[in-house]
């Protein structure tokens, strides 16, 4: 994605003096990103907002689970009015805004506990989950989708297609279930599925919150291939659900480049077809990275469902355990938490994309 | 930039990753796995939260409880016509009932090491009362207005009439008895009993305590080492969130658990095969029921409502819904409790009955809604079967799946604005008048249906103050009679309470809040 009005806004380079230049050549990143980020407050009060009055409209009453099954309406009510709940809505929204800019996002109402601080304890397990997912699958669907380009039409091509399908349209609930099936209770190989480190291994003292990272710190091997064990059998199936689209989408984008002129021109002009990979690389480059990005934005909803399979207790089980639930505060710090996860990896993308192509300065 | 020996060393690696992982070591032998739907949201018996009364009742024990026999299985099972003395020693009352004085046991220590006293007691029923929630009902309940101490080991408690309920309501979790002298640390000024330190905290004279708790990973328990009736055989439980019931059932096949909670019925018929597992039930006391609100047309008209009794086939629905595994329903109050009355029940299958009630209340082509939702597993697949069952008399069913929360909410008695629904009550005491308080009286907290007959509410009420064993036992057959007769309740079948757990565990004792006791527990040798 390039920034035209923020590029343009740059004079054109040779006509200031050195010091100059090195500043302007820093400036418009810096002023691109400002010009992003001055987007994100309007866009998170409007997540803000709809979620608010979507989580009070969808029916959920979460008062009488509170108020306990021996509760009389008075009781009942008296809960009602201890979560603020009997207040006008306008009026319960103002107090949550208030409170979100103060950085407090509420108290989950099912576990009494602050919502920031119960996404922020689990939050690294769903990153470490997603980019290693995420990640593993960029490794598999960019070299397939690029070799299925090269090779269009051919057998390589045909089976990538379908196995990409495969990862489209398989369920990612069943998946996990169908994985732990196969290598934990038909072979026996993968640990059991109950979250993020054996029961057995002493859990690694916490520096960055990812046990693989901390128990590397603590130079503890028996924790770190416990944690490792455990992270297998979730990434993989990330991976494969992550992969199927980076794939097609690959594959599309380089078909698209080997269609160019200069492509045509540089295979015409007898260039090695190393060289021709290394060009169509470069070029689907951008969209690539555009489209993982997209992605691991769009993957934070998947992951959730293989945290709870997999017993995971990252935030993503945290969200979808507050949505069956009805835990309107933690559902909504849980959205506010994906809607600031995904501006930021747009953003990230946006600056990477910005600093990898040069049309989207130079023009 | 991606070689393509990078690429296949990557996919080597990958696919070579999961047959270098080992299973988990086999647990110590004194701990004990349990694969939970998720970890307690916390430990006040008071404000339950999800899971909160799975592991109070592990933590908090009564001053009484229900006395126990051996079955000639070799089962041991709860008594509900007895109850005996647990946290108390001894208890003398009062001619007209109204005052109960219980001797505490000595030398009952908390984990922490403080002895249990009678200022322990005294605090746990002011919290109680204080926070007027589950505790200040069961209190409402047993007309205890006041607890006091009487000396170190002596406590007095003062009702407001005689009541047969109340040795019952002492056995239960709630009213808590709190080490007082650990809470009173963790007072202040804006929360006088403690509530945030009780989020992850326990300090009870029961059998466990909280150790640690890691909320949606897992809670680990370990034994009080100064338990009064010995150390328990699992000095260490370790209580761990696996929401997936399929992951659930694949733990304690292969053995990583030895406790599971909350499987289905398919899974308990498919478990009973099983060697791995170790599948124990009792007929409990919920019952499946689909509940008629008469304030509502057309169930307003008592023969509609008995036209859907006949019209429904009980040995079908213990079939497909419930595997065979169910008994069937004739009464609100269970038969494991003494003075359930079946006898006024007459409303076996009977297609053509159906069709003339429902002619004679000129609705021969009746159509109706059910709603349910998924808090029980059998709802919808009851519903289903319902719906062809009932078309045969001319009947017809929609049905209409609403959310869990909602079912909750529009159940409760600040609304109770549903005409047609599943649910399932589970009687925490085992008592007929409170079953039959809670379930169909107008003040009682689980009538969902907004059941209202003066006759009822007032041979209840009578019940209630009523000292005769043998009248107060008439006067809750009475109250069935009429309660069965209106017919707002199609109660279908007990599915039944199943655990499942490792083969070589032994001890299980059915508990009436449905929890098992791990102190109960044992590894047969």
């Amino acid at each position: 994605m390039s920034d035209d009005a923020a590029a343009s806004s740059a004079p054109a380079p040779g006509s200031a003096p050195p010091r100059r230049r090195i500043l302007l050549a820093l400036g418009p990143p810096v002023r691109f990103l400002l010009r992003r980020l001055a987007m994100v407050t309007p866009i998170l009060f409007g997540v803000l907002l709809f979620t608010f009055v979507l989580v009070r409209l969808g029916g959920q009453d979460p008062v009488v689970r509170l108020a306990g099954p021996t509760a009389s309406v008075q009781q009942i009510e008296e809960v009602r009015a201890e979560l603020g709940l009997d207040k006008p809505i306008l009026m319960q929204f103002g107090i949550y805004v208030a409170k979100v800019a103060q950085g407090d996002l509420g108290r989950s109402w099912l576990n009494n506990r602050p919502v920031l601080a119960d996404l922020r304890q689990r939050l690294p397990a769903t990153l470490e989950l997603l980019f290693l997912g995420v990640g593993l699958g960029a490794l598999i669907g960019v070299p397939v989708g690029l070799t299925a380009a090269f090779g269009s039409g051919r057998a390589f091509d045909q089976i990538s297609r379908i196995v990409s399908l495969f990862g489209f349209s398989i369920p990612t609930y069943w998946l996990g279930l169908i994985m732990i099936f196969v290598f934990f209770s038909l072979l026996g190989l993968a640990p059991a599925p109950m979250g993020r480190i054996s029961l057995m291994a002493v859990e690694p003292p916490t520096v960055t919150g990812s046990y693989v990272i901390d128990s590397a710190l603590a130079r503890d091997p028996e924790a770190l291939w416990s944690a490792l064990g455990q992270l297998v059998l979730p990434v993989l199936c990330l991976a494969i659900v992550a992969a199927a689209p980076i794939i097609k989408q690959t594959r599309a984008i380089a078909l698209d480049v080997l269609a160019t002129d200069y492509v045509r021109f540089a295979r015409a002009s007898g260039l090695s077809r190393r060289d021709l990979r290394r060009i169509v690389l470069r070029n689907s480059l951008v969209p690539v990275i555009t489209f993982i990005g997209a992605e691991l934005a769009g993957l934070v909803g998947t992951s959730s469902l293989i945290e709870l399979v997999f017993a995971w207790g990252g935030a993503g089980q945290y969200g979808l355990t507050a949505i069956l639930e009805g835990d309107f505060t933690a559902v909504q710090g849980y959205v506010l938490y994906v809607t600031t996860f995904s501006l930021a990896i747009f953003i990230v993308v946006d600056l990477l994309v910005f600093l990898l192509e040069p049309r989207s300065r130079a023009s | 930039m991606i070689t393509r020996r990078r690429l296949g060393q990557t996919a080597a690696a990958a696919l070579a990753a999961p047959y270098l992982i080992r299973p988990a070591d086999a647990q110590a032998a004194s701990t004990l796995v349990v694969a939970a739907t998720r970890t307690p949201g916390g430990f006040d018996g008071d404000a339950l939260k999800p899971n909160t009364q799975n592991v109070v009742v592990q933590t908090y024990e009564g001053l009484t409880r229900y006395a126990t026999r051996q079955s000639p299985d070799g089962r041991v099972r709860i008594d509900a016509s007895r109850v005996e003395p647990h946290l108390a020693e001894s208890w003398t009352s009062s001619p007209d009932g109204k005052t109960w004085v219980f001797k505490l046991r000595q030398g009952v220590k908390s984990f922490y090491g403080n002895e249990l006293t009678s200022a322990d007691v005294v605090w746990g029923w002011e919290k109680s009362l204080a926070q007027n929630r589950t505790g200040a009902f069961i209190a409402r309940v047993s007309s205890v207005t006041k607890v006091e101490a009487v000396s170190r080991y002596e406590v007095k408690f003062t009702l407001s009439g005689p009541n047969a309920i109340f040795l019952r309501a002492l056995t239960l979790y709630t009213p808590s008895i709190y080490d007082s002298t650990v809470m009173k640390q963790h007072v202040s000024a804006d929360d006088p009993w403690a509530l945030k330190w009780l989020d992850t905290n326990t300090a009870g004279f029961g059998a466990y305590h909280l150790q640690s708790l890691r909320a949606g990973q897992d809670a680990v328990f370990v034994a009080n080492p100064n338990y009064f009736k010995g150390k328990p055989h699992f000095e260490r439980v370790v209580y761990r969130e696996v929401p997936s019931a399929a992951n659930r059932l694949a733990l304690i096949r292969a053995g990583q658990a030895q406790w599971t909670e909350e499987l289905t019925q398919r899974q308990i018929v498919e478990l009973q095969q099983d060697r791995r597992v170790r599948v124990e039930g009792e007929e409990g006391t919920g019952h499946a029921s689909v509940r008629m609100n008469p304030r509502f047309e057309p169930f307003n008209d008592i023969r509609v409502r008995q036209a859907i009794l006949f019209a429904t086939d009980y040995d079908a629905l213990n079939k497909s819904v419930f595997e065979g595994l169910g008994s069937q329903a004739r009464s609100i109050v269970p038969p494991m409790i003494d003075g359930a009355f079946p006898d006024a029940w007459v409303f076996g299958t009977n297609i053509d009955k159906a069709k003339a009630l429902l002619a004679e209340a000129g609705k021969p082509n009746l159509k109706i809604t059910v709603e349910y939702s998924q808090i029980f597993f059998w709802e919808e697949q009851l519903c289903i079967q319902l719906r062809t069952q009932l078309a045969r008399a001319g009947i017809e069913l929609e049905l209409k799946q609403i959310t869990d929360a909602d079912m909750r909410a529009r159940t409760a008695p600040n609304r109770r604005d549903l005409p047609f629904f599943t649910f399932l009550d589970n009687p925490i005491v085992l008592d007929p008048i409170y079953a039959l308080y809670l379930n169909a009286h107008s003040a009682g907290a689980s009538n969902r249906n907004g059941y209202n007959n003066p006759q009822f509410d007032a041979l209840i009420d009578q019940a209630l103050i009523e000292t005769d064993a043998a009248k107060r036992l008439q006067l809750a057959r009475d109250a069935q009679r009429l309660h069965t007769t209106d017919a707002t309740w199609l109660m279908t079948l007990y599915p039944g309470s199943f655990e499942a757990m490792a083969p070589n565990i032994r001890g299980w004792v059915w508990q009436p809040d449905l929890h098992e006791r791990w102190v109960d527990l044992t590894v047969a040798r």
